[in-house]
């Protein structure tokens, strides 16, 4: 069985995966076995799929044209060619004529010889018999879904010849309405990683399934025998209507054994005061776009915070200055570190995390003076608490004007009595159903830090021998006081199941290879109920199995695909009736249509509210002085889970512009407590920043100190997620492990901290040096009422000769024409369109070093200033892609004509011609153009650091479409020519016009804000045209007469005029 | 053999009062002084010569195998980052040009102008340009990240019908770098024909013979054969003159034309050519005054000669002081904010350290030689030499990267930092340059044997005490 497996792999990654560097020859002269799939023979798992996959194609009977038909990707094999083929023989049968001799040799000469060093020749399999809805070269979409943790992502990922090669968001799921985060992104980079797990392990030696299900099997006998006492199972936390049956079958079947969930950056404190309030733990989705008026308490809901692709979308359309004018959103910011969310906030209060809690309480006592019933403060006093600041009073009269339309969100750092608290205010807003929903998480299962307490000491004390961990990598992101390694060495039998083989894995007995999600049958609910399938688009890469697999075995003792076990549970509760039809309706959608589970009609418990806060009063009074800790999920590694993704290290990060590490953020002000050379940030010069240690609760952490203006004074904030070892040869060893602090009782943050410098310093590489914009119009912006009377931006535009041509310039009139417009006022600098464009134009990871150099690839990167006071600045930013500039001054420098002017006004790269003289990019006033100092993309994305040995996996996820360009070429944003090319083709032989909208650039179309617009300028209704009429409407540098086709619209601010008028 | 008096007031072109040449020789005492050192025997060849052109080949050597690794891992061994796309290798082709200059300033302008003290440095000169070209023609070879390609930028007919860009300022310097590169071999190799003849005529064993047989090209020192050489001679003067304005205008360009604030400005073309002539004399300076010494040919290149050359070293470092003075006003009176900042970026930024050092090495040092005593102190002339070189590489410095590094958006601003690479080559480079110069001394005639014996009194034997008189 295994042999036909490893054979039916091979074919298939021979017929199906031909990457791009695999096009050259096609030459085939051996005979070709497809494995034989008859019944009687020995069915494997893939093979079963096959099976199936052909069962419900022949079913279909409602076929619509394939391009617009996303079904599972097992839908479209066929099994029909099952028997032995012979392809025709022909060279080595036939005498070799004195022709045919010289022609073989002198080929063999050139191209062994000469080109052979440079220009990889592979050989590839064609289809034997092409498939049916496979037509090569034309990509097929699929709609799948992507979880972490509790948070789900309705993805449509386009599939090459059977390969997924780029993740986009599924305009049907309310997760995403076609928008994707930079991790859903990147996520499919992780696919393809060589690093991940590829068999199951026993005591660090290679097994098998069949013999886990085996040993098992024995295990299972007794365990049943005594109802699975001692068994505990520790998970992520999950939502997943399959994963939710199963864990109640699980408990059925093992009525003693445990079920633990844990997560280190959850929304628990959020859950926890939801109930405080309610009595149930209910999900909580906020519609941004009803919003006038937003405080954020700590919460950086554009970006860390659950559901963020969709906040962002909501608040741009709130932000939305054409549509909404002078009365656009206003977003009060409370937060201790800058964050993007902190970014675009009209008004900004840098305000330590551990405070938070009393602006909370004083923003309740102000509202409640202003008239507002906020419920379940009757019995506290909390005079005390009140805050003497305009803010509060400006707020409270904002929330009240726009009772129903305003909303207070706290965040997933906040303890749970501001969450409640914060439900009362808006409860006493009328906010609920209106601008902030709850729903019942009827499917998911949170992290509990009790519960995982609890379980920690039973595997201390001998309560739990065995211990099965299903996902996630608690000996690496377990709180540090729980000793959890030392523990789960006692367990009898410890089972790991993970992607990679990691901290948790290496000291588990068994470890089990988790299928990627690309890889996976599953299904999971959105925040607001929704639910989806998670279907595969490739068989597993590996001998991997899903944790809806493991869990099916660990139940039972038999295995089953993770495509039946989610059949059954859909076909049994969800859509019990005409299953068939509906399932490849789901498939196909991605999502169940209009299953919006019912807003429960929420309730404030009085009572239980006020006596909850009551008991956790104390976290008020500890709110105390002296420095305080601060952990924060990355928003590159997440919580290290992405340690192992090159284009995330590489991703800079929004507000610091770090790559490749983590850092402990302080403000100017407690740097100077400490003597820190604050010269040294933000200049050109500084590669080495000085080291700082950490002493916390005992704990001590070495890890450089980043200096960054608007933050809380006495704060320190530290990303978790980085200081890997065991994540492979990407994450191993990259930045620093702060989860070695990070105690139970200080989650979130926690004071008592004192610092001290080393005396060490260490290198770091940012993308971005400098940080102010020296008064340059560079991101101009103006308040949104007087904007609308005098129609001015600021910084104004500098005085600029007559642009006049001295010569008669070259009229760009034939439609179409490019070009793109990037509305500043709604992007959040959230870093999505980086990553696409890294996913669609297959832009190398240079590495740290490289990247410290000021070598990395990004085509567009996105560049912060920090504007007004030292003590709290605004920060803004700016996407920089090619401008396309009509008179590009990059191209009159090149001598070889290598970059040209097209008739479509794309300011096209030729690689073939390109000699690498460099004088383009210096010649670029906005500096997009990256150079190949090395052959970056030689053995895979990742070779600067992977070496140069060809990846063959990771070549797979190189997008065909794409050129990969080699070392001493010139490159840059091409407005995803690739994208334009093919929508004028589809367009041709549809027989119809091309759509404004047809064609849509990766950052655009990834876009969660919506922020850039695309298409013909001189069609006068695209959607680009009338953006670039709009009087927000500039361009970079356009004193200089380069005529860029990409522009800008300029930030709309909408401060207060009680704050303004005080400061 | 006279040593230098320090009291000689003639100026350079006044033939028959103070000697240029000075102990008096006779055409024969000039003929074997300087052959001599051309035919030692290789057993007699100095010691100091082999040390010395071991040192230059093992630097030579090194910069070879250090090309290689270029070539072979990619042009990301050196400093090079995103903002500032032109480092060393530019800065040293600009250097190197520059360099290239005195060379044909002195065979032509000033063979021209009938300065007639230049025939004893003029050889030299030539030699040291050429050579100075050679140098700098490798970087633009090796420092296009596909330098096996980099024939493209010759406009060569191929199938593909692929013409070079010729509106690319690059492409400019190709022409110009090469013309200067072909009119200033053949204008050295012209003249040394009679001097290669001479040394055939000495010839003692067959192959010197033969080989100089070649080279001499059958020259007889026939009346007719001096009257077509000197025609030809001229011809090339003519023709090598506006080279030598042309070649380092067109390099400036490569800047000019650019849009970077710091590059594009107007002066570049006076001010490049200034400057190129400001560092050739010193090159030549340096390279002369060690020469003289150990080949003791104080006879030839006299003291006056060298002071000569310290006052155009002093015009020309008080051009490029003005140059640079008159940058700063016009940032300052154009009023744009992208090229003010550069230069104060340039003063006070960074960069500073660079801009401070060239601005003490070109301007300052230089303004010595406004006293008589400083233009005819041997060592100071030598150490100044040397911080005008360091001076003048480190313009091209400051013009190359501290512009780039600093332009229009704050957010790609960044901090070029060479690398052992972008050092060793350059370093190198001196290897090649001077490797080529001790073959040079070692094979062929340092000083132009007959012009030289065209400026001794001998040559004039016509009752030279009247050689004013037309009537005579």
């Amino acid at each position: 069985m295994s042999s036909l497996n490893n054979k039916d792999n091979k074919t298939t990654s021979e017929e199906m995966w031909s990457s791009v560097y695999e096009r050259r020859t096609v030459k085939d002269s051996s005979k070709i076995e497809t494995p034989n799939t008859e019944l009687d023979a020995p069915v494997s798992r893939l093979e079963f799929l096959r099976l199936m996959g052909a069962s419900m194609l022949n079913n279909k009977d409602n076929k619509t044209t394939s391009e617009e038909m996303w079904s599972s990707v097992y839908e479209r094999r066929t099994v029909k060619d099952s028997s032995k083929i012979e392809t025709p023989n022909t060279e080595l049968d036939a005498p070799v004529s004195r022709l045919e001799f010289l022609r073989l040799m002198g080929a063999s000469i050139t191209l062994a010889g000469f080109t052979g060093c440079r220009r990889p020749l592979e050989h590839i399999v064609p289809y034997v018999k092409q498939p049916e809805e496979i037509i090569p070269g034309v990509p097929l979409h699929y709609a799948t879904t992507m979880s972490i943790g509790e948070d789900v992502f309705g993805l449509v990922v386009e599939s090459h010849e059977g390969r997924p090669t780029k993740i986009e968001g599924n305009e049907k799921h309310p997760s995403n309405l076609g928008k994707a985060s930079s991790l859903n992104q990147a996520s499919i980079l992780s696919l393809y990683d060589p690093d991940r797990s590829k068999s199951v392990m026993h005591d660090e030696s290679t097994e098998t399934w069949v013999n886990f299900i085996s040993y098992w099997r024995q295990l299972y006998t007794q365990m049943k025998g005594n109802n699975g006492d001692g068994l505990a199972i520790l998970t992520e936390s999950f939502s997943s209507p399959s994963l939710l049956r199963l864990k109640n079958e699980f408990l059925k079947e093992f009525p003693k054994a445990a079920w633990v969930c844990y997560d280190p950056v959850s929304n628990e404190t959020m859950y926890e005061g939801i109930a405080g309030a309610t009595g149930k733990p209910f999900k909580q989705v906020n519609r941004y776009d009803k919003a006038e008026v937003i405080v954020s308490l700590d919460c950086d809901f554009l970006l860390t915070e659950t559901d963020n692709v969709v906040n962002s979308h909501n608040f741009s359309k709130s932000r939305n200055f054409e549509k909404r004018k002078s009365a656009i959103n206003r977003l009060y910011c409370v937060e201790s570190t800058y964050s993007i969310t902190g970014s675009m906030a009209d008004h900004r209060l840098p305000l330590r995390c551990s405070e938070i809690i009393k602006f909370c309480v004083a923003l309740a006592m102000e509202l409640r003076d202003q008239a507002v019933p906020i419920p379940g403060l009757d019995k506290i006093d909390l005079n005390q608490y009140r805050f003497d600041h305009s803010w509060l009073k400006a707020i409270a009269s904002d929330l009240i004007i726009a009772k129903g339309k305003g909303l207070v969100v706290a965040g997933k750092k906040q303890p749970g009595f501001v969450h409640a608290l914060v439900l009362a205010i808006n409860s006493g807003l009328e906010n609920i159903n209106k601008t902030v929903h709850y729903y019942e998480g009827k499917y998911s299962q949170s992290s509990s830090i009790s519960d995982f307490s609890n379980l920690v000491s039973k595997m201390s004390n001998g309560e739990v021998n065995n211990l099965i961990i299903l996902g996630g990598n608690p000996v690496y992101n377990a709180p540090v006081d729980f000793n959890f390694s030392t523990n789960l060495k006692k367990m009898q039998t410890s089972i790991h199941v993970s992607p990679y083989y990691d901290e948790t894995s290496s000291l588990t007995n068994w470890h089990i290879p988790q299928s990627h999600f690309l890889e996976s049958w599953g299904d999971a609910a959105s925040t607001d109920g929704t639910l989806s399938v998670i279907q595969p688009l490739i068989a597993p890469l590996f001998s991997s199995k899903t944790i809806l697999e493991c869990l099916h075995a660990i139940c039972y003792g038999t295995d089953k695909s993770g495509h039946e076990i989610v059949r059954e549970t859909w076909s049994n509760s969800i859509i019990p009736i005409s299953f068939e039809k509906n399932w490849r309706q789901i498939l196909h959608d991605g999502l169940l249509p209009n299953n919006h589970s019912n807003l429960s009609s929420l309730k404030i418990d009085r009572g239980r509210l006020s006596k909850y806060l009551l008991s956790q009063q104390g976290l008020l009074s500890k709110a105390g002085t002296g420095l305080e800790l601060v952990f924060q999920s990355s928003p590159a590694v997440f919580d290290g889970r992405f340690a192992n993704n090159g284009w995330l290290q590489e991703l800079p990060d929004p507000i610091t512009k770090l790559m490749w590490d983590n850092v402990a953020l302080i403000s100017p002000k407690t740097a100077e407590k400490i003597n820190i050379d604050l010269n040294k940030f933000g200049s050109l010069k500084t590669k080495n920043y000085q080291m700082m240690t950490l002493f916390f609760h005992g704990r001590e952490l070495d890890i450089p100190v980043y200096v960054i203006p608007g933050l809380a004074d006495d704060s320190v904030m530290v990303t978790l997620g980085y200081g890997r070892t065991k994540s492979g040869q990407i994450g191993n060893n990259v930045g620093f492990d702060t989860y070695k602090i990070r105690t139970s009782a200080n989650l979130n943050y926690g004071s008592d901290l004192k610092i001290s410098l080393t005396g060490n310093s260490y290198p770091l590489s940012t993308s971005q040096d400098y940080r102010k914009m020296e008064g340059r119009p560079l991101v101009r912006e103006a308040v949104a009422s007087s904007f609308i009377n005098n129609g001015t931006l600021t910084p104004a535009l500098p005085m600029s000769p007559d642009l006049t041509p001295l010569w008669k310039s070259h009229k760009y009139d034939k439609s179409p024409q490019w070009g793109m417009t990037i509305d500043l006022n709604v992007c959040t600098g959230c870093n999505a369109c980086v990553i696409a464009c890294q996913s669609e134009n297959n832009i190398p990871v240079v590495g740290k070093k490289e990247a410290g150099y000021g070598r990395e690839m990004h085509w567009i990167r996105i560049d912060r200033y920090f504007t007004g006071s030292e003590q709290n600045p605004k920060m803004v930013k700016q996407p920089v892609p090619c401008m396309h500039c009509e008179n590009a001054p990059c191209e009159q420098v090149c001598p070889v004509q290598a970059t040209n002017h097209d008739k479509e006004g794309l300011n096209v790269m030729v690689y073939n011609r390109c000699i690498g003289t460099r004088y383009c990019a210096n010649n670029c006033p906005y500096k997009v153009r990256r150079f190949n100092f090395y052959n970056f993309t030689k053995g895979g994305p990742e070779t600067r650091i992977r070496g140069e040995k060809p990846q063959e996996l990771q070549k797979m996820s190189q997008n065909p479409d794409v050129t990969v360009r080699s070392r001493g070429v010139m490159e840059k944003c091409t407005y995803c020519v690739q994208r334009i090319n093919q929508g004028k083709i589809n367009s041709k032989t549809a027989g119809k016009k091309l759509k404004d909208g047809d064609i849509k650039t990766a950052c655009q179309q990834t876009c969660p804000a919506g922020a850039i617009s695309f298409g013909d300028i001189t069609k006068k209704d695209s959607v680009v045209s009338k953006m670039k009429e709009l009087k927000r409407n500039y361009v970079l540098l356009g004193e200089w007469h380069t005529k860029p086709r990409t522009s800008y619209l300029g930030v709309m601010r909408n401060p207060s005029n009680e704050i303004e008028s005080v400061s | 053999m006279s040593t230098d008096n320090g009291n000689s007031k003639i100026e350079s072109n006044s033939v028959g009062c103070t000697p240029l040449i000075t102990g008096n020789p006779t055409f024969s005492s000039i003929t074997g002084r300087i052959s001599e050192i051309v035919e030692l025997e290789v057993k007699k060849t100095p010691k100091a010569w082999f040390i010395a052109f071991g040192i230059t080949s093992t630097m030579t050597m090194a910069m070879s195998a250090m090309i290689g690794w270029l070539l072979w891992e990619g042009t990301g061994i050196w400093g090079l980052q995103n903002p500032a796309g032109w480092g060393w290798a530019i800065v040293n082709f600009v250097f190197w040009v520059g360099i290239g200059h005195a060379g044909t300033l002195i065979s032509a302008i000033l063979f021209l102008f009938r300065q007639k003290w230049r025939t004893s440095i003029n050889r030299f000169a030539e030699a040291m340009t050429i050579f100075a070209v050679i140098c700098a023609g490798m970087f633009p070879g090796i420092h296009v990240g596909r330098a096996w390609v980099a024939y493209w930028m010759f406009p060569l007919p191929n199938q593909m019908s692929m013409w070079p860009n010729f509106r690319s300022p690059l492409l400019w310097d190709v022409f110009a770098v090469s013309t200067y590169f072909t009119v200033s071999c053949l204008f050295w190799y012209v003249g040394l024909i009679p001097d290669l003849a001479t040394l055939r005529d000495r010839a003692t064993n067959k192959i010197r013979k033969i080989v100089y047989g070649i080279f001499a090209l059958g020259w007889r020192g026939g009346n007719r054969q001096w009257q077509h050489y000197e025609k030809a001679y001229l011809i090339l003067a003519g023709i090598a003159t506006p080279l030598v304005l042309s070649v380092h205008t067109v390099v400036s360009f490569d800047f000019a034309v650019g849009v970077v604030p710091g590059w594009h400005t107007t002066i570049f073309p006076p001010y490049f050519v200034a400057g190129a002539i400001f560092s050739g004399f010193a090159m030549v300076m340096t390279l002369a005054v060690i020469a003289r010494k150990i080949y003791s040919l104080e006879d030839f290149i006299t003291l006056n000669h060298l002071e000569c050359m310290n006052k155009i070293m002093l015009v020309t470092g008080t051009m490029v002081g003005y140059a640079y003075a008159c940058e700063f006003f016009i940032a300052w009176y154009g009023g744009n904010v992208y090229e003010q900042s550069i230069f104060i970026n340039r003063a006070k930024g960074p960069y500073s350290w660079a801009y401070w050092t060239m601005v003490t090495c070109n301007v300052i040092v230089p303004q010595l030689f406004w006293f008589r005593k400083f233009r005819r102190n041997i060592p100071w002339m030598f150490v100044a030499s040397i911080l005008i070189n360091i001076g003048m590489w480190f313009e091209r410095f400051v013009i190359t990267v501290t512009s780039l590094s600093q332009d229009f958006l704050p957010s790609s601003w960044d901090y070029y930092v060479p690398t052992v690479f972008d050092i060793g080559i350059f370093i190198g480079s001196f290897g090649l340059f001077l490797t080529l110069f001790l073959l040079f001394l070692r094979f062929l005639p340092m000083i132009a044997i007959a012009e030289v014996k065209g400026v001794i009194p001998q040559a004039d034997p016509h009752h030279y005490e009247h050689h004013d008189d037309e009537k005579h």
